[in-house]
C-alpha cells in the first residue's frame, strides 16, 4: 500500500489556517508580558513535506481509517507572529500579584509596549502521531507524544539575550501547548469544513460516489449497485453513477422513512379514535379523509369495525377513482364519480398528499362550475339559481372577514347546496357530541374540503391501475358513480340500507326553495358573522347529519354522498325530482320532530345559527360540513 | 475614600510620629490620590468599629455579581484615641485628595521612648497587627507592623492565596526615616526581589537645631517650598529582571504665601519613560491636577486631569446671624467638616475614559458613589459603577 501525499495545495491557500491559528492563539489566557492579540501574519508550510512511517492501521475501510504513524519534519515551514509585549519585567511580574504585598514601585514598573515580531523557523518535529479518519467525522489527529524537538524563534529582541531566551522558552512552552491541544482540533475543524464543501460539490454535480454511501444506510430505497461505485475512489462512468444515483435520490425526497413512518401512524391514527396526528412537513392533511368516503358505501352502525369499513371502502374507492378520477378531470359535472376515489387515497397517503396540496386551487374553481352547471341541467327552480349566483357572492363576502379563501368559498357553495336541499330530521345528541369532539381536536375553524382536494389529487397523480381503464369508462362514468353509490351502501350497511336510501332522494330534491332564499339572503347580509360562526355551523351540522344514523361516527359520510350525488351528472336529475317531494315531506316532519330535541344547542352559537338558517338547514350544512372535514396544515 | 482599617493604620502611624510621606514611594501621594482614584463596583458595605482603643474589627459584604465579603482584625499596641466614628470622623482623614506636606520634624529621641520602672525598662515597641480574610476565595491578608525605633520602622505584610505562586508572599519593608532622609528595604519572597527606595530633602536639615540666632531675613524669607530627590531599584533575583526609577518633587510648604501646589517629575531610565505631575490646591475646595507620560522609547504619550471638589452647604440663611456674633463664639460643631455635603473626584484622561466619584457623608453613613465610563465606547459607555456604603462605630 502506498501513500501520495501532495503536498503543494497545502501550501497554496494558508489563508484559512491563518485565521483558525490566530483565534487559537488567542484563545488561551495569555501571558502577562503579551499586552494585545497575537496575530499570524505569515505561514509558510515549505516545500519539504513530513515524512511519514506507518507503524500501525488498526482500522481500515473504505470511509474511515486509523492508524499510527511516525512522523518527523525537518522542512523549511515558517510562521511569522505580530503581537505587543510589555517589555517591562517588573510591570508584568507585579501585574500579577496582590496589591497588599507587593512593593508599589513608583516609577520602576511604568510600561513600555513593544511591537514584536517573531517568526519561528527551522522547526523540527518527530513524534508520533494517531490518525483517525471517518468521512462523518472527519479527521482527527493527535500527538501521542510532544512532537516539537527542536525551533528557532527570531525576533525583534535578538540583539538582547535575556529576552530572546524568554521569548523561545515562552514560545517553545505555547507551541507544546499548540501541538498537543489546539492544532488537533484546528485540523478537526479544517477536515470537517473541507468534507462538507466536498459533500455539497458532489451533491450538486451528481458524481458523488462517496456521499451515496452515507446516504445508503438511511435510505433503503437507493439502488445497491452503488457499492461497486465507491471504494478509493476509482474513476467509474460519471454518467452511470449520475443515472444510477439520480434515482434513489428522487425517491429518497419523496419517501423518507421518517416521513413513511409518519404517514402510517397518521393512518393508523384514523382508523381509531385517536386524536394523534402526527406531524408531517409541509404537507397539508386533513382528518376526516376516509370517514367522509365511507358515507359514500353507506353509513354504518358503530357496532361496525371501523378496520373493515376502510377497507371495504378501500376497495370500492379504488375502482371508483380509476374510473372517475378521469371523468372528473374530463368533465367538470362528475363531481359524485370523483368522490369514492377517497378511498383509495386512503392506501396511499403519502405519495398523495403532496398532490392534494399542489392541485387544492383547481379543484375549488372546477368544483363551483360543475355546481352551477349541475344546477343548470337540472333545470331546478329560480331558487337553485339563485344558489348559483349567490356563491360568487357568498365568497366574496366571507374572503373579506374569513382567512381561508378557497376553503370558505368550498363551504360556501356547499351550503348554498345544502340550503338548497330541504333537511332530513333533527340529529340525535350521541353522534352529534362525538362529532364534535373530533372536530374540536383538529382545526375546526377551518373547514376543509378534503375530499375535493384528494379527488384533485388523484387526478393529478392517478392510480396506477386507474389510468388505464379510465379512459374507457369516461362516457360511462356519471352513471357509473351513481349506481355504485346504492350498491356500496346496500353491501356495506345492511342495517342501515334504508335510511340512507332515504338519504340520497331527499338531498336530491330541492323544494323548500323559499327558505333556500331566505337563507342565501342571511347569509349575503351577514357575512360576518357567518364567517364568525362558521366552525360553529360546521359542527352543528355535524351535529345534524347524524340525524339518520344516530349513533356511527361516520354518519358525516352520508352528508358527502348527499353532496356528491346532488352535484353529481345529469341523468341523475330525474331521480332527483323525485325524490324531492319525498324530501319536502320529510322535512316537515323533521322539523316538528326535531325543534324540541335536547342535543339542539350544546353551544349558543350554534344556536343562533341555527336560527340564522332553520333547523333544516341545520342538518344539511352539517352534512356537507362533515363530509368536508376541517383541514389544517402540520 | 479610605477603608477603615486603612484609616486606622494611619492612625496608628500618626499617633507613633511616623511621616507617611516622607517616602520615595509616596513621592506622587497627590497625584495619585487625584488621578487614580478607585471606583467601587457594585454595592459594597462596610460595618467597622473601634471597639476599644486597641481593638478593632470591620466586615465587609460586597456584591459584584457574585457576593462576597471580608472579616478583617486589628490589634494595636498603641491606643488610638482619633475617633472613628462614621458620625465623628474628619472627612479629611477618610478622603485622599491633595496632600499638604508639612515641615519636617526632627525624629524623636530614642530614650524619649524609654520607660524606666524600678530600674528596669519596661516600654515595648508599639506593634500593629492585622488580619483580614476574604471569604469565598479564602484569600488572607495579615499584616505586622513595628515600630523598631523612632526613626525605623519595620513592616511584614502576607498574603495567603491558593491561587498565588507557591500559596502566597510576603513581603518585607525596613523603613529608616531621620527626616532629613529616609531609606527603605525590601525583600520579596515572590521571585526573591529585593529593593531600595531613598529620598533625600533638601533644606535644613530637620535634626540639627538652629545653632545660630535667627537672622532677620530668615525669619521674613523662610523656606516656603521643599525640594526632594529620590530613587528606587529592584531586582528580582530569581528572574533576573530589575527595575529602576528616579524621582524630584518640589512641594510647597503651610507658609507658603499664594495657593500650594505640587510638581513631581518621575523618570524611569530603563523603559524610557518620564512623566511629570502638576497638583494645586486652587482654593478652600479644589484642588487640580494634571499629569503627562511620555516614553521617549515609543514615543508613546498620556494625559490625565483630574480634579477634586469640596461642596459645602452654603449658610446664607444664617450668615446674618453669624456675623452678629462676637468673634471667638464657637459653634457647637459636631464634627469640624459638618458643612461638607460631599466630595467630587472627576479624572479624564487623553482615550476619553472618565472616573467619577461622589463622596461624602449622610447621617451616620459614609457613602461613595463612584461610575467609570469610556466615551468611546458608544454602545457600553459606563464601565463599572459602583455604591459603597461604610459605618463604623
Amino acid at each position: 500500500m502506498a501513500f501520495n501525499f501532495n503536498w503543494s495545495p497545502l501550501i497554496a491557500d494558508t489563508s484559512r489556517a491563518r485565521d483558525m491559528l490566530t483565534t487559537a492563539l488567542n484563545k488561551s489566557p495569555k501571558p502577562p508580558i503579551i499586552v494585545d492579540d497575537i496575530i499570524v501574519t505569515e505561514l509558510n508550510l515549505g516545500t519539504t513535506p513530513p515524512e511519514l512511517e506507518i507503524l500501525e492501521i488498526g482500522d481500515l475501510a473504505e470511509d474511515r481509517f486509523r492508524g499510527i504513524f511516525k512522523m518527523s519534519y525537518t522542512g523549511d515551514a515558517y510562521l511569522t507572529l505580530k503581537t505587543k509585549v510589555q517589555a517591562n519585567p517588573l510591570n508584568t511580574y507585579l501585574s500579577t500579584k496582590p496589591d497588599f504585598a507587593s512593593p508599589q514601585p513608583l516609577a520602576a514598573a511604568s510600561g513600555l509596549t513593544i511591537p514584536l515580531q517573531i517568526t519561528l523557523s527551522d522547526i523540527r518535529l518527530s513524534g508520533f502521531v494517531i490518525l483517525v479518519f471517518s468521512k462523518q467525522k472527519g479527521l482527527t489527529l493527535v500527538f501521542r507524544n510532544d512532537p516539537l524537538e527542536s525551533l528557532k524563534v527570531s525576533s525583534t529582541f535578538d540583539s538582547i539575550p535575556f529576552v530572546r531566551d524568554y521569548l523561545q522558552k515562552e514560545i517553545e512552552g505555547q507551541l507544546r501547548v499548540l501541538f498537543m491541544e489546539d492544532l488537533p482540533a484546528i485540523i478537526h475543524r479544517l477536515s470537517l469544513r473541507m468534507w462538507s464543501e466536498e459533500y455539497q460539490e458532489l451533491e450538486t454535480e451528481k458524481r458523488l460516489d462517496s456521499a451515496n454511501d452515507t446516504t445508503a444506510p438511511i435510505d433503503p430505497l437507493s439502488t445497491p449497485p452503488q457499492d461497486a461505485i465507491d471504494a478509493f475512489g476509482n474513476p467509474l462512468d460519471e454518467a452511470q453513477i449520475a443515472a444510477l444515483s439520480l434515482d434513489p435520490t428522487e425517491v429518497h425526497a419523496s419517501f423518507s422513512q421518517k416521513n413513511i413512518l409518519r404517514l402510517a401512524t397518521l393512518s393508523e391514527s384514523q382508523r381509531t379514535l385517536s386524536l394523534f396526528t402526527p406531524g408531517i412537513r409541509e404537507a397539508v392533511f386533513r382528518a376526516w379523509a376516509n370517514n367522509s368516503e365511507r358515507a359514500d358505501s353507506g353509513a354504518t352502525t358503530p357496532a361496525l369495525t371501523v378496520g373493515s369499513l376502510s377497507r371495504i371502502q378501500s376497495t370500492f374507492g379504488s375502482i371508483k377513482s380509476n374510473a372517475n378520477s378521469v371523468v372528473s378531470g374530463s368533465s367538470g359535472n362528475e363531481t359524485q364519480g370523483t368522490r369514492p376515489s377517497l378511498a383509495s387515497n386512503y392506501s396511499a397517503p403519502a405519495g398523495l398528499s403532496l398532490g392534494a396540496n399542489r392541485s387544492r386551487a383547481g379543484p375549488v374553481r372546477k368544483r363551483k362550475k360543475r355546481v352551477v352547471n349541475l344546477r343548470k341541467d337540472g333545470g331546478e327552480s329560480s331558487g337553485v339559481s339563485t344558489e348559483c349566483t349567490n356563491t360568487p357572492l357568498h365568497s366574496t363576502n366571507v374572503s373579506d372577514t374569513a382567512s381561508v379563501i378557497p376553503e370558505e368559498r368550498e363551504r360556501e357553495e356547499r351550503e348554498c347546496e345544502d340550503m338548497a336541499f330541504p333537511q332530513p330530521p333533527r340529529t340525535p345528541s350521541r353522534a352529534g357530541l362525538r362529532f364534535e369532539g373530533k372536530h374540536g381536536s383538529l382545526d375546526v375553524g377551518e373547514p376543509s374540503r378534503l375530499s375535493v382536494s384528494e379527488r384533485e389529487g388523484e387526478r393529478s397523480m392517478p392510480a396506477p391501475e386507474g389510468l388505464l381503464p379510465a379512459a374507457p369508462l369516461l362516457p360511462e362514468a356519471p352513471k357509473a358513480g351513481k349506481t355504485k353509490h346504492p350498491q356500496q351502501q346496500k353491501t356495506n350497511t345492511n342495517p342501515k340500507l334504508e335510511p340512507v336510501a332515504e338519504e340520497k332522494p331527499s338531498r336530491r330534491s330541492r323544494p323548500p326553495l323559499s327558505s333556500n332564499r331566505l337563507r342565501t339572503a342571511q347569509q349575503t347580509t351577514s357575512p360576518l358573522l357567518r364567517s364568525l360562526s362558521f366552525d360553529k355551523v360546521s359542527s352543528l351540522s355535524g351535529l345534524s347529519s347524524t340525524s339518520k344514523l344516530p349513533v356511527s361516527p361516520h354518519s358525516s359520510e352520508d352528508g358527502s354522498a348527499s353532496q356528491s350525488e346532488t352535484t353529481g351528472g345529469i341523468l341523475e336529475q330525474a331521480w332527483m325530482l323525485k325524490m324531492a317531494q319525498e324530501i319536502a315531506r320529510k322535512v316537515q316532519e323533521e322539523k316538528d320532530r326535531g325543534d324540541g330535541s335536547p342535543t339542539r344547542r350544546p353551544k349558543p352559537r350554534r344556536a343562533s345559527k341555527s336560527a340564522d338558517g332553520g333547523g333544516g338547514r341545520r342538518l344539511w350544512a352539517g352534512d356537507e360540513e362533515l363530509e368536508a372535514p376541517p383541514a389544517y396544515v402540520a | 475614600m479610605l477603608d477603615f482599617m486603612d484609616h486606622v493604620q494611619n492612625a496608628f502611624y500618626g499617633a507613633s510620629h511616623w511621616n507617611v510621606d516622607n517616602s520615595y514611594g509616596n513621592l506622587t501621594a497627590t497625584a495619585r490620590a487625584l488621578l487614580d482614584f478607585q471606583t467601587p463596583r457594585g454595592l459594597r458595605l462596610h460595618v467597622s468599629s473601634l471597639a476599644a482603643p486597641n481593638f478593632a474589627t470591620s466586615y465587609t459584604i460586597g456584591s459584584v455579581g457574585v457576593v462576597d465579603g471580608s472579616v478583617s482584625y486589628l490589634y494595636s499596641s498603641l491606643p488610638l484615641l482619633r475617633s472613628f466614628k462614621s458620625a465623628q470622623l474628619d472627612l479629611r482623614h477618610v478622603i485622599n485628595g491633595y496632600r499638604h506636606l508639612g515641615h519636617l520634624r526632627k525624629p524623636d529621641e530614642s530614650r524619649w521612648w524609654e520607660l524606666w520602672h524600678n530600674g528596669k525598662r519596661v516600654d515595648c515597641r508599639d506593634t500593629l497587627l492585622y488580619g483580614r480574610i476574604f471569604l469565598p476565595q479564602s484569600t488572607l491578608e495579615a499584616l505586622y507592623l513595628r515600630r523598631l525605633s523612632p526613626t525605623r520602622q519595620l513592616r511584614i505584610s502576607a498574603v495567603s492565596d491558593s491561587s498565588l505562586n507557591n500559596g502566597g508572599t510576603i513581603l518585607a519593608l525596613l523603613q529608616n526615616d531621620v527626616g532629613k532622609y529616609s531609606t527603605e528595604y525590601m525583600y520579596s519572597t515572590d521571585s526573591a526581589l529585593l529593593g531600595v527606595r531613598g529620598l533625600y530633602n533638601f533644606g535644613p536639615d530637620p535634626r540639627l537645631g538652629p545653632t545660630t540666632p535667627v537672622t532677620a531675613r530668615e525669619v521674613t524669607e523662610a523656606v516656603q517650598g521643599r525640594f526632594s530627590a529620590g530613587a528606587e531599584l529592584y531586582y528580582g533575583m530569581l528572574n533576573k529582571s530589575g527595575g529602576i526609577s528616579t524621582g524630584l518633587r518640589f512641594t510647597t510648604l503651610p507658609n507658603h504665601a499664594s495657593f500650594p501646589y505640587t510638581m513631581t517629575l518621575t523618570l524611569n531610565p530603563l523603559m524610557g519613560n518620564l512623566s511629570s505631575t502638576y497638583s494645586v490646591k486652587a482654593g478652600q475646595n479644589l484642588a487640580l491636577c494634571s499629569r503627562f507620560d511620555f516614553n521617549f522609547y515609543s514615543y508613546e504619550s498620556d494625559l490625565q486631569v483630574g480634579c477634586e471638589l469640596w461642596r459645602r452647604r452654603s449658610l446664607t440663611d444664617v450668615v446674618w446671624a453669624v456675623k452678629k456674633l462676637r468673634p471667638d463664639w464657637e459653634r457647637p460643631a459636631v464634627a469640624t467638616d459638618d458643612d461638607v455635603s460631599g466630595i467630587l473626584k472627576a479624572r479624564l484622561d487623553q482615550e476619553w475614559r472618565i472616573g467619577l466619584l461622589w463622596e461624602g457623608r449622610i447621617k451616620d453613613l459614609l457613602f461613595t458613589l463612584g461610575a467609570s465610563l469610556d466615551l468611546k465606547k458608544r454602545e457600553q459607555i459606563f464601565r463599572a459603577v459602583g455604591v459603597e456604603l461604610q459605618y463604623s462605630s
